[in-house]
């Protein structure tokens, strides 16, 4: 708001008086300062609200369906008093799995690009990377299609953890890249100057101190599968029987919510709000963990 | 090994480590121009200058330690133990080894102060555990931490203030039992009585090491020093025992520095 020739009137009310200052001036800023709080408050507010009726709703309609026989029992046909323990069980086995897979694939992707990567290959590696992390989930789910469904034939639990996988690793690769470049060449140097070698200096000194924010990006990267429906879709599918076998179709809560939401049947209504505050009771406690647990280095 | 006159210059005895004709790259960048000089065996060779004018580049020579980074190399000859060390086929791990060093923030692992010393030491030997202890009480006596540390060895390093640290890295340093420590203003960091330790543990070192110190503190460099080497612009100036150094340089450029015209 401030034009160049009036940005020397203070001066000039201070030439005069040190403590008195243009009072026009010096109202305007008080009442621009007033709106920039008014505005960024009520922006603040808009996301809590929205945030907090989200939560609200949630429990209110979902803890209502919270019994013992969620846990216990699998889905079962309507009127049938069914629970959720196969989508439950089956949502940690392949969120589990995933991480399993995509956490060391991308931690060791992570230390390549901070340590070892150079020129084009180390470019084009992070550039691919970055690009999964905001490529659209349903489109990893139809890769694994065709690449593991199609082929076997079958859906299946191991299926739908390597689309989980994917999701997770450039989450835990870029992660890894970060924290591992906050680690001062300074401590590098001195366990080079031991006469440590590179890949030892890595594993046992610089991966150590970036540990926490390494571990940080797993656990927001569990976080971040464990509520995904999408990729689970065309490859897991889903199984409305108790079952833990990786080769079989697979139950997970996502997609039961997905399928029970929109049905006509309201013990299956109320089953799917009692899975979506499952989830999002879970995605919170590992979101918690992460600030509480690793305290300033979280994300 | 030989003997020494009594104005403390070793006449007979061979360097520890010999520089010759040696130039410095960063990338086209020439750092290092044409320098010779010899680290006498046991005595502290102190460097000083202004910055950029070489010294710790020199240092980091003496390990290998550019090597790290691609576009810095190093042409002429450095000799230590009968080779020269920027030639081809050194094993730098046994170089690293055998030439310690310890940097101007002290640089403690994340691990235990323990672990700390034992992480070196593993790296080149196979001890037992009673072994492996009593390298670490031996180090951490001779760097003067043991009565400070020892009820807690199991604690984390990073936890200790930063003289401590400092000793700690000393003594991290000293337990691969090399036989040149390099040391790259390693108190710039400290305040002055963790300072005034770590000179005196010079004293101590240099009984047993041969020690390579850049500074930027003339006084360190006259309290700790037995020859002293002026740098300038990638160039060594001059190169003498402390005393004369200090007391009746030969050049002007170091007469200058010395007394603080600039710098």
């Amino acid at each position: 708001m401030t034009r160049p020739n009036e940005t020397h009137r203070p001066s000039q009310a201070v030439a005069v008086d040190g403590w008195k200052v243009n009072s026009s001036l010096a109202m305007r800023r008080r009442l621009m300062d007033r709106l920039a709080t008014v505005l960024s408050i009520s922006a603040t507010a808009v996301a809590l609200i929205a945030l907090g009726s989200i939560l609200f709703t949630l429990i209110i309609r979902g803890a209502g369906g919270l019994s013992l026989i969620t846990f216990t029992h699998s889905t079962a046909s309507p009127g049938l008093n069914g629970g959720l323990a196969n989508a439950i069980v089956g949502s940690l086995i392949q969120t589990a799995v995933s991480i399993l897979i995509g956490a060391p694939i991308g931690m060791m992707c992570g230390i390549y690009l901070a340590d070892y990567g150079r020129g084009w290959m180390a470019s084009t590696t992070r550039f691919v990377s970055d690009m999964l992390l905001s490529a659209p989930s349903i489109l990893i789910g139809l890769f694994i299609y065709e690449l593991v469904v199609v082929p076997t034939g079958q859906f299946s639990g191991l299926a739908g953890s390597l689309a989980l996988a994917i999701l997770a690793l450039p989450i835990v690769v870029r992660t890894t890249e970060d924290m591992l470049r906050l680690v001062p060449v300074s401590l590098r140097e001195a366990g080079i100057g031991l006469g440590a070698s590179k890949w030892r200096v890595i594993l046992f000194i610089c991966l150590r101190a970036a540990r926490t924010g390494v571990l940080t990006g797993v656990l927001l990267a569990v976080a971040r599968v464990a509520g995904e429906t999408a990729p689970l879709l065309f490859t897991s599918l889903g199984n409305l029987d108790w079952s833990v076998s990786l080769t079989r179709p697979m139950a997970s809560l996502p997609v039961t919510i997905y399928q029970y939401a929109g049905s006509a049947f309201d013990d299956w209504v109320q089953l799917a709000w009692t899975g979506a505050l499952l989830v999002t009771v879970g995605v919170l406690i590992i979101n918690i963990l992460v600030r509480v647990g690793f305290g300033r280095k979280g994300a | 090994m030989t003997t020494q006159t009594d104005n403390g210059q070793a006449v007979t005895e061979k360097p520890a480590i010999s520089v010759k004709s040696l130039d410095f790259y960063y990338g086209e960048h020439k750092a290092l121009r044409n320098i010779s000089m010899d680290f006498a065996r046991r005595k502290v060779t102190g460097m000083i200058g202004p910055s950029g004018c070489g010294k710790s580049t020199l240092l980091r020579v003496l390990n290998r330690m550019y090597d790290l980074y691609p576009g810095q190399r190093a042409t002429g000859e450095v000799v230590f133990d009968g080779r020269n060390i920027i030639g081809q086929g050194i094993d730098l791990n046994r170089l690293r080894a055998r030439v310690g060093m310890v940097f101007q923030k002290p640089t403690p692992f994340p691990m235990s102060i323990y672990d700390n010393i034992a992480f070196g030491v593993k790296l080149h030997e196979k001890l037992s555990r009673s072994e492996m202890d009593g390298r670490v009480e031996d180090v951490l006596r001779r760097v003067a931490l043991w009565a400070e540390v020892k009820d807690r060895l199991k604690a984390s390093a990073t936890a200790l203030s930063g003289g401590q640290q400092q000793r700690l890295c000393i003594a991290r340093t000293i337990a691969t039992r090399p036989e040149v420590v390099l040391l790259d203003e390693p108190t710039s960091a400290l305040d002055p009585v963790s300072t005034a330790r770590i000179e005196e543990l010079l004293d101590e070192l240099k009984k047993e090491f041969t020690i390579a110190i850049v500074t930027h503190n003339m006084q360190q460099a006259a309290r700790c020093a037995d020859q002293v080497a002026f740098f300038y612009l990638g160039e060594l100036v001059e190169m003498d025992s402390t005393d004369r150094m200090f007391t009746a340089p030969r050049e002007t450029r170091t007469q200058d520095y010395i007394t603080g015209r600039f710098g």
